[in-house]
C-alpha cells in the first residue's frame, strides 16, 4: 500500500446525522486510518529493514487469515 | 392455503421469507430491484455459492406472496435444521464471523458489501457456516463506510471476546440481546487485560465510547463528513479478521470433556450399544434425527452412517465444541453439534416472541436418541418420568432411550447428596408410564450392566 493511498483514507462524502450510529461510523474510519497506516509502516520497515525473500512465493500478508482452516485443534 | 409469512423475516424492506404448502420462497421486493440484479450481472453470485459461502436458490414463477411490492419470487435451498449463536459452541462462533468478513471482502471485489453483518444470517449446512440472507447485499458506493460495522461488531466480536477473555457461557447474553450485545456492556464486562489486545480495545472499547459521546448529543441535525476509501474498509476487515482469528478457546476441566472414558460401561457393553443404535438406524433411516445429551457424538454419528442429518445437542459448550472440532476436521456433512440445555431450551425470543424460535418449535425430529441421559433429568432436575414421556412424544416419532437404574453406579453418585424422592423410577413404572405414548418395539439389557436399551415408536398418528 503507497502513502498515496493511506492519505486517501479520510475523505469528505458522506453525510450522517448524529445518533448512536454516528459513533460506529466516526471510529470504523479512526481504525481504519490506524491499521492502514500500520500496514503500510509494517511494509515500508520489510521494504527497508529485511533481506529480499528468495522467491515471490514466501511472501505473506500478515493481515490475511483464513481462519476457518486456521484453528485446527492442537 | 394461506400464506405464511416467517417471524423472523419483516424487518428488511428488501424481501421477506414466506411459507406456502410447506415449501419456503422468498419473495424479492422492488426497492432491491437493482442490488438483486446487480448480484447476478456481477458474478458475485456464481462465485459465493459455487464456493459454498451464500445457499443457492432457484428463480420461481409462483405467485407472490405480496404481488405490490414483488420484484420476484426464489426458493432457497433449505437449511436441515436452523440454529442460533446462543446455540454454539466458540469455533463455530468464530467460523460464522470469519465466513461473514471473507463474504464483505469478496462482496467488495464484485463492487457490492454486505449491509447487514447479523449472526442469525448465518446457518450451519453441510458441516460448514453458510450466508442465508441472499438479499444481504447492496451495490457498494465510493467512499461509504461499512453500514453493518455496528452490528458486526455486536454480533459476532463482542459475544466471542467475552467467550474468550471472560466465560464460555457469555454466549447465552444473546438469548437476552437480540441485536447482539451492547458494547458498553461488553466494555464492562471484559477484563482489563482485553485492552491490551488492540483489536479489542479500537472495535470494542473505544467503539463504545465513540458511541456513547454521538449518542450524549441531543438530537440537533448536526452533520458530520466523513468517508473512507475502499482501501481503508478492506484494511478494517482485514483487521477485524485478524482479530476474531486470533481469539482462543480450548476446552479444558470440562464437565464431560472424558466422559467415556470415566463411564461405568464395559467395552462389551459400549459396542454392544454402538451395534444396536446402528441396526436401529438402519431399520428406521431417519432423515432427521435428534441426539439429546450427545457428548462429543460418538452416536450421533451412527446415526448420521445411516443417511440422515443429526443435530447432536449437549449441554457442555466443551464438549460441543470437541464435537464441532471433528466434524471440521473429518469434513462431516450431516453432523451438527449445539449448545442445549434441556432444563431450559432455547425459547421462542423477539417480536412478539416470533423471531427466534424455540427448541421444541423446530421440530420433531424423525428420532430422537437419550442415551444415558434420563437419569440425569429425572434425578439432578427432579423431572417425573411421566412429564419425561410426555417431553419426548413431543419432540420425536422414534425414541431411542437407555434405562439407567438406581443400582447403576451413575446414578448412586447422584443419588448420593441428595434425598432418593423418586420412588417412580424404576423401570417397571418407566415402561408403564412410556407406553401410555409409545410402542416398544424392542428393550434389550445391555452387558455387564444394569441398563436397558429401549427403541419405541411414538402413538402419535404421522400428518402426511
Amino acid at each position: 500500500m503507497h502513502f498515496s493511498q493511506i492519505s486517501s483514507i479520510a475523505l469528505p462524502t458522506i453525510q450522517a446525522y448524529l445518533d448512536p450510529g454516528t459513533g460506529s461510523i466516526i471510529i470504523q474510519v479512526v481504525i481504519a486510518v490506524l491499521v492502514g497506516g500500520g500496514i503500510f509502516l509494517k511494509t515500508f520497515w520489510k521494504k527497508i529493514f529485511h533481506k529480499k525473500p528468495k522467491s515471490e512465493n514466501m511472501t505473506t500478508d500478515p493481515t490475511s487469515s483464513d481462519s476457518s482452516e486456521s484453528d485446527q485443534p492442537k | 392455503m394461506k400464506d405464511q409469512i416467517l417471524g423472523a423475516s419483516f424487518r428488511d424492506p428488501s424481501g421477506f421469507l414466506f411459507s406456502r404448502a410447506g415449501t419456503l420462497y422468498r419473495q424479492v421486493n422492488q426497492a432491491y430491484r437493482s442490488d438483486y440484479d446487480f448480484l447476478f450481472s456481477s458474478g458475485q453470485y456464481k462465485r459465493l455459492t459455487s464456493s459454498g459461502l451464500l445457499v443457492s436458490h432457484a428463480e420461481t414463477s409462483v405467485e407472490p406472496a405480496d404481488p405490490v411490492t414483488a420484484y420476484k419470487v426464489i426458493q432457497p435451498e433449505l437449511v436441515p435444521f436452523i440454529s442460533y449463536p446462543y446455540e454454539w459452541s466458540f469455533s463455530q462462533f468464530q467460523d460464522a464471523a470469519l465466513i461473514t468478513l471473507k463474504i464483505q471482502k469478496i462482496a467488495l471485489e464484485f463492487g457490492m458489501t454486505l449491509k447487514d453483518a447479523s449472526a442469525y444470517n448465518i446457518q450451519f449446512m453441510r458441516g460448514k457456516p453458510v450466508l442465508i440472507d441472499t438479499l444481504s447485499f447492496e451495490i457498494y458506493k465510493e467512499n461509504k463506510p461499512w453500514v453493518a460495522y455496528r452490528q458486526f461488531c455486536q454480533h459476532f466480536l463482542a459475544p466471542l471476546a467475552l467467550m474468550a477473555y471472560r466465560d464460555i457461557r457469555l454466549s447465552q447474553l444473546l438469548r437476552v440481546f437480540l441485536d447482539g450485545i451492547p458494547l458498553d456492556l461488553a466494555s464492562r464486562l471484559l477484563p482489563s487485560r482485553a485492552r491490551f489486545n488492540f483489536g479489542l480495545l479500537s472495535n470494542i472499547f473505544l467503539h463504545a465510547r465513540a458511541q456513547k459521546a454521538y449518542a450524549d448529543k441531543p438530537g440537533e441535525k448536526a452533520r458530520v463528513n466523513i468517508g473512507m476509501s475502499k482501501q481503508a474498509l478492506l484494511a478494517l476487515i482485514e483487521s477485524l479478521e485478524a482479530t476474531v482469528g486470533r481469539l482462543k478457546w480450548d476446552p479444558s476441566g470440562t464437565e464431560w470433556g472424558n466422559y467415556y472414558e470415566v463411564t461405568n460401561y464395559s467395552d462389551a457393553a459400549f459396542e454392544q450399544k454402538k451395534h444396536l443404535v446402528s441396526e436401529w438406524m438402519e431399520r428406521i433411516r431417519p432423515g432427521i434425527a435428534w441426539d439429546l445429551g450427545a457428548n462429543t457424538g460418538v452416536f450421533s454419528r451412527l446415526v448420521s452412517r445411516a443417511g440422515g442429518n443429526v443435530v447432536s445437542f449437549d449441554v457442555d459448550p466443551a464438549a460441543v465444541e470437541q464435537n464441532y472440532r471433528q466434524v471440521r476436521r473429518e469434513k462431516e456433512k450431516n453432523v451438527l453439534p449445539l449448545i442445549c440445555d434441556l432444563t431450559n431450551p432455547s425459547p421462542s425470543i423477539g417480536w412478539n416472541n416470533q423471531e427466534r424460535r424455540s427448541f421444541g418449535d423446530r421440530g420433531p425430529a424423525d428420532v430422537v436418541l437419550a442415551l444415558a441421559l434420563i437419569h440425569h433429568l429425572a434425578i439432578s432436575n427432579n423431572v417425573p418420568i411421566s412429564k419425561l414421556a410426555e417431553f419426548f412424544y413431543e419432540v420425536g416419532h422414534w425414541l431411542v432411550i437407555e434405562f439407567v437404574p438406581k443400582s447403576d453406579s451413575q446414578v448412586h453418585k447422584l443419588l448420593k447428596s441428595r434425598e432418593d424422592i423418586f420412588p417412580q423410577y424404576i423401570q417397571g413404572d418407566f415402561e408403564k408410564i412410556f407406553q401410555d405414548k409409545f410402542t416398544i418395539h424392542e428393550a434389550i439389557k445391555l452387558v455387564d450392566s444394569e441398563r436397558y436399551l429401549y427403541l419405541m415408536e411414538s402413538r402419535k398418528v404421522l400428518s402426511q
